[in-house]
């Protein structure tokens, strides 16, 4: 069973989103802020991540905060961006920084769940 | 609200105790030594888990503050206990180095209580590499003074290396269920688990194995000389309330 990671402070996307997966047979965490999702990262192995650019917080862009410490501490694990304010540029940097595939929001589930499961099995 | 909020509200976080038995059997059965307090978090949330609690507590920065609310727990719990039993309760060191009056702050605490503090022993764990500092050996030497006694957690992995043993002298080596668990059969978990009872014995200190899970586990750890066990295989965490049917007539060292 895939463990998946989900961080975003919207309560209902990440019900929605935790809902929709684990009918899928994936096993879910979620976190609504960056320092609970480096706690869970630290402690657990998550086959995938989706992660939103903007959570509660004063950066403004945690979430690129948190892909780069995906990427130093558990390369494996693949990543998505979810993102309401896409520009060339912001893909370009979260590209730069490890990103596997950045999404606008709001995205369709069925298109995200075939997306991450492209991006695990790719991984396997 | 916030998971942080959540954690600092009165009554959010809940107690647990898990027993520590001598590794001597006097025909008996294995004696409880003493309970190692366990600190949950709410209900249903990713910090009900302890690793990610703390985790979590320590990337907010308030550290200090779940240390100072588990030990208030804590004193309040053991006046549920029975008779003079002994409890551990885990204390980040870098809590040590950072709050300076920590250490005063137990001591006061526990006298409020009624709870001599030879019945206390302060568990070091840490996971920050920036711990060492004048603070934590400060705070040291006030809980030991105060008359606690102290262990080190999870020797051999992270931060409990050799120059934490040598600055915190500890009383008591707990040994991580990483090299515990697998050591009938690993000739090199065997070797580490002697060198650190070899090791235990120059500093006056006794050996704790933790997460013992399987009957031949607790055989191989009582064969290399460990004094003290602690895991499934004996007891499961348990409320406070459920400690007493446990205790013999003297409990203790």
């Amino acid at each position: 069973m895939h463990r998946l990671l989900i961080v975003d402070d919207e309560e209902s996307i990440v019900f929605a989103m935790t809902r929709y997966f684990k009918a899928r047979g994936f096993a879910v965490d979620a976190a609504r802020e960056m320092e609970e999702a480096q706690a869970l990262l630290v402690n657990y192995q998550y086959a995938a991540v989706i992660v939103d650019l903007r959570l509660t917080g004063v950066h403004g862009a945690e979430g690129l905060d948190i892909i780069d410490h995906i990427r130093q501490r558990c390369p494996a694990t693949r990543t998505v961006l979810l993102t309401a304010y896409g520009s060339p540029e912001l893909e370009a940097e979260a590209k730069a920084r490890g990103v596997d595939a950045v999404l606008r929001k709001p995205q369709a589930l069925p298109d995200l769940a075939q997306l991450v499961l492209s991006l695990v099995e790719e991984a396997e | 609200m916030s998971l942080l909020a959540r954690l600092l509200e009165p009554e959010a976080l809940s107690l647990v105790f898990q027993p520590v038995f001598e590794a001597a059997d006097d025909g008996g059965g294995h004696a409880v030594h003493s309970f190692e307090a366990l600190t949950r978090g709410p209900v249903g949330t990713n910090a009900f888990a302890p690793n990610v609690l703390f985790e979590y507590a320590r990337r907010k920065g308030h550290e200090a503050t779940l240390d100072r609310i588990c030990l208030e727990n804590l004193l309040r719990a053991m006046t549920l206990l029975p008779g003079r039993v002994r409890c551990s309760f885990n204390v980040h060191a870098s809590t040590l180095q950072r709050d300076a009056g920590f250490a005063a702050h137990v001591l006061e605490r526990a006298h409020t209580h009624g709870l001599e503090p030879s019945r206390l022993t302060i568990e070091i764990v840490e996971h920050a590499p920036d711990w060492s500092g004048r603070g934590f050996l400060r705070a040291l030497g006030q809980l030991r003074d105060g008359g606690m006694r102290i262990a080190l957690d999870d020797i051999g992995l992270g931060q409990s290396n050799y120059r934490m043993i040598l600055d915190c002298r500890p009383d008591y080596f707990k040994i991580d269920r990483y090299v515990v668990q697998g050591c009938p059969t690993d000739t090199g978990r065997q070797a580490i688990i002697d060198s650190l009872v070899v090791l235990a014995r120059k500093f006056g200190a006794r050996v704790v194995a933790e997460g013992i899970e399987s009957r031949a586990e607790l055989t191989a750890v009582r064969l290399l000389g460990v004094d003290l066990l602690q895991g499934f295989l004996l007891s499961a965490p348990l409320p406070a309330t459920d400690c007493s049917a446990l205790l013999s007539p003297a409990p203790g060292r």
